[in-house]
């Protein structure tokens, strides 16, 4: 077994008394779609904070490709092919989706102060490397005919796949997003579903938390389920759904013989 | 140095001071808490509430147990037309409110500057008594001063755990939104919050008066006292502000005597700057989401 | 239905040939105040200035001019990174002091002095930025507020080197040749023309681009692995050197350091240029500047009316304009747009 991509041991994070996070431990294997879900205040959304570096872990490792990138900044940990998605500031909202998209081409796309005021040939160059760049992902995700648009002004599916074309951007080997699905359509879940399967043709591996179980089925390669701030169980999702834990977890003691998801 | 006469003498003068600030900050509190406006124009109605006093009682020379309220009175019912005209567009506004506000401070200051002009006036105090306790001598108007904002602060707080009114602003204080879905007129919590907080202001701004002097620009140095008193207490909390104010009156008054009025100020200036690096929720506030 | 964005400047071509819903293009009033052309203009203008105008009040008032629009501008780059600071005034009079007391009592040369007056700011900037710069939107403005008080309190009571609340007077001129009225002119020009022209170009730039991307959305911008608290400190730092820079020029054109005139009402112009003129844009300080200027023009002699006035211009325009002077013009046409357009 090769090592997986991205490793977690032991995270554990407290506020104040509460422990939002403990004794987290799972692994993501490269080019796999892993699914996160679990009841409300499991800690998924701590989690990925952890794990991005949003907020410091007190105790724990998380290893990227067998490196140590335990609590390291975000902007770093994009460096190192680590991204993200926000569930609430999705997209720059007074921006075209073309400068959004470009924005997220940052690493790709700075050349450091002093060449970007001097426009320096090397500036030229990487700008114009990264708008091709950033064109053909647009292309390649159904966004070129709104690219000119306002992006706050966006039905809420597109807004979330700007979302990931802005990570994207970033050539990433990871992607983390954070409730992708949340308040749309089935229909514009479905599509979002097929824009995931797209990145991880491309070599990206996907993390994604939710809740919206019947995407996760269709999506997932693995599924984790987290409950109280730990692992409860992983595995493929129609064996996770049917465990007895899980449904105990969701709906609470004496439903898991009652019920077949 | 650290005698007991003078560090009695601190003790009184701290119990002066924090009664003022007390008074001012709670308004500056109130108005933050409840409609999320930060009001840099608070000093400005502290300052025309000692000149109101200044004419009822050192001109008219009523009672000063009549003047004080009444001089508050008087700028807080003539304020509500300012709420309005000027504060009613920046509610729920916190960055326009800033500036907005302090551009309507400028514009007060200066209409008093043109009305009394710049000298420095005082205002009498309402007694010149001196109280006698074992080795202690302090003026009674110290005394006299904490005990009329004792009152005002007990009566605000009946006011607001016991009245109908009162409750509804707490309501309206958490949650505006919430608060009219249950019935409560927001606009008129609003201009009951603003008349009271600029009744406060202004009984302080009378009290300052009488302690140091009275001038056009005397407010500016009381809207000070109102933003550390708020900050170390926590923005919007009404606890908060009465440990803020007897800290940094006490402190204050430390200070000023055995260290001079400069040292004073950094000291507390700067306890407000980590206070807002390490804790901006004060002491007692509540961290925002 | 979809709207396409005012805010940007050029799409490639592939992207810009889309049919958009706004059928002319908008051209909003800061776009035409930055073209080439009428930039070209108003600096021939100036540079011309002298030879209409040699009474010194002109030339005077043209030069404070300059130096507040130098002043506004560096406070420009950090409300560009989203935060509002009511304390810069402080770091304009470090560079005062700090020019003043390099020429007069260490005799440096004035070229010298005012690397100085650009480097100790930045210095104090580079200390203290860390630490402030994590704070937001209120906390940050409450903080600069105290800061700049507490600087003003230490100009004041520190008079072996300040001279405490008399000032220093007889800072001398640049030189022999700038001492006249109408070479400092040409100086201060110089330098507003140079440094507002290196902020214009930064902000122009992939530079801008970034700062811009931490203003609107700081978490992603972090995501997408901008360095979001040292770009915001690089930022500071540039922006109180350069307005020490101001200073500088400041002390030596009044030949007098007053440490009233870096207190909270200098920070205040600072900010309400900004805010007056819009925010975001670099053409919003220079506007700014011009308005808070020519505003007292009108009622000279009556300087309490001046501030009763610029008062209730203030209260105006944050509660209907928040957009500034510069964006009342869009907003106006979008106003005009939203009722007879086809929305």
């Amino acid at each position: 077994m090769s090592t997986p991509l991205l490793q977690i041991d032991k995270l554990s994070k407290q506020f104040g008394g509460l422990a939002a996070v403990s004794d987290l431990t799972f692994h993501v294997n490269e080019h796999e779609i892993l699914g996160i879900i679990g009841p409300n205040g499991a800690g998924k959304t701590t989690a990925i904070n952890l794990v991005s570096g949003v907020i410091r872990p007190g105790g724990g490792h998380v290893r990227l490709e067998g490196e140590e990138v335990t609590g390291l900044l975000p902007h770093v940990l994009a460096r190192k092919g680590l991204v993200r998605t926000f569930q609430s500031t999705t997209v720059y909202g007074a921006r075209t989706v073309y400068e959004n998209a470009v924005r997220g081409a940052y690493l790709g796309l700075y050349p450091g102060a002093t060449a970007a005021f001097f426009n320096t040939r090397r500036a030229r160059a990487m700008r114009a490397e990264s708008e091709r760049r950033v064109g053909e992902l647009l292309e390649w995700l159904n966004l070129a005919d709104v690219a000119a648009l306002e992006a706050g002004s966006l039905p809420y599916g597109y807004q979330k796949t700007l979302g990931m074309v802005i990570t994207l951007a970033a050539r990433p080997r990871i992607v983390m997003l954070d409730e992708p699905v949340a308040g749309l359509s089935a229909e514009e879940a479905d599509h979002v579903r097929d824009t995931i399967l797209k990145i991880r043709e491309r070599g990206i591996t996907v993390i994604v938390i939710d809740h919206n179980i019947r995407f996760m089925k269709g999506l997932c390669d693995r599924v984790m389920v987290m409950n109280q701030g730990h692992e409860l169980t992983t595995g493929a999702p129609l064996d996770v759904l049917a465990n007895p834990k899980v449904i105990e977890a969701y709906l609470g003691r004496g439903h898991a013989a009652a019920h077949r998801i | 140095m650290f005698s007991p006469a003078v560090l009695g003498q601190v003790f009184v003068d701290g119990i002066g001071l924090s009664a003022i600030y007390i008074l001012i900050a709670l308004g500056f509190t109130l108005l933050f808490g409840i409609m999320r406006v930060v009001n840099f124009a608070h000093g400005a109605f502290a300052m025309l509430g000692g000149y109101a006093l200044y004419y009822l009682y050192g001109g008219l020379g009523l009672p000063y147990l009549i003047a004080a309220p009444a001089a508050a009175l008087i700028v807080a019912t003539v304020a509500l037309v300012l709420e309005r005209v000027v504060y009613r567009f920046f509610y729920q506004r916190m960055f326009q409110s800033m500036i907005g506000l302090l551009g309507l401070d400028m514009a007060i200051m200066y209409l008093a500057v043109i009305a009394w002009n710049a000298e420095e006036r005082s205002v009498p105090p309402s007694t010149d008594a001196l109280l006698h306790m074992g080795s202690l001598v302090f003026p009674a108007q110290k005394l006299i001063i904490a005990a009329i904002a004792a009152i005002a602060l007990l009566a605000f707080y009946v006011f607001t755990h016991y009245s109908r009114y009162g409750l509804a602003m707490r309501a309206a204080a958490q949650d505006v939104d919430i608060a009219e879905a249950q019935g409560v007129n927001s606009t008129a919590i609003y201009r009951l919050a603003f008349f009271i907080a600029i009744f406060m202001a202004a009984l302080a701004g009378g009290f300052y008066a009488q302690t140091y002097a009275l001038s056009p620009f005397v407010g500016e140095p009381q809207l000070m006292i109102a933003f550390i008193v708020v900050i170390l207490g926590g923005m919007g909390s009404i606890p908060g502000v009465a440990l803020g104010g007897l800290l940094l009156g006490f402190a204050n008054s430390f200070l000023g005597t055995f260290y001079g009025s400069a040292t004073s100020i950094f000291v507390s200036f700067g306890a407000v700057i980590l206070l807002l690096i390490f804790r901006p929720w004060g002491l007692l506030g509540v961290k925002e989401a | 239905m979809s709207k396409p964005s005012t805010l940007d400047s050029t799409l490639p071509p592939r992207f810009a040939s889309q049919p958009t819903a706004h059928a002319g293009t908008v051209r909003t009033p800061r776009r035409w105040l930055a073209h080439p052309a009428v930039v070209a203009v108003v600096i021939a203008l100036l540079i011309a200035l002298p030879f209409f105008a040699q009474d010194k009040f002109v030339l005077s008032v043209a030069v404070t001019t300059f130096i507040t629009a130098i002043a506004a501008c560096a406070l420009h780059l950090i409300v560009r990174t989203g935060h509002v600071s009511l304390g810069h005034a402080a770091f304009m009079g470090i560079g005062a002091y700090v020019s003043a007391i390099a020429t007069m009592n260490f005799g440096l040369p004035f070229p010298v002095a005012v690397c100085l007056a650009f480097l100790v700011p930045a210095a104090l900037a580079l200390v203290v930025g860390p630490i402030l710069l994590r704070l937001t939107g209120k906390y940050f403005v409450l903080v600069t507020l105290l800061f700049g008080e507490i600087v003003r309190t230490a100009f004041v009571n520190w008079t072996d080197v300040t001279g405490g609340s008399t000032g220093i007077s007889g800072v001398p001129a640049p030189s022999p040749f700038f001492s006249g009225a109408v070479p400092f002119y040409y100086l201060a020009l110089g330098f507003a023309i140079v440094i507002i022209g290196i902020i214009g170009r930064l902000l122009a730039s992939e530079t801008g681009r970034v700062i811009d991307s931490i203003r609107e959305g700081e978490a992603l911008a972090r995501c997408s692995g901008v360095p979001v608290l040292a770009t915001k400190v690089a930022v500071f730092m540039l922006g109180c050197g350069i307005v020490g820079v101001a200073g500088a020029l400041q002390a030596h054109f009044v030949r007098y350091i007053d440490p009233t005139s870096f207190a909270l009402e200098q920070s205040l112009n600072l900010v309400v240029i900004n805010v007056i003129g819009g925010m975001y844009t670099l053409i919003g300080p220079i506007v700014g500047t011009l308005f808070l200027v020519l505003l007292p023009e009108f009622l000279r002699g009556y300087v309490e009316l001046q501030h009763v006035f610029f008062g209730i211009v203030l209260i105006l325009v944050m509660a209907f304009f928040s957009g500034g002077i510069a964006d009342a013009g869009a907003l106006l046409k979008r106003i005009g747009a939203g009722r007879g357009g086809a929305r």
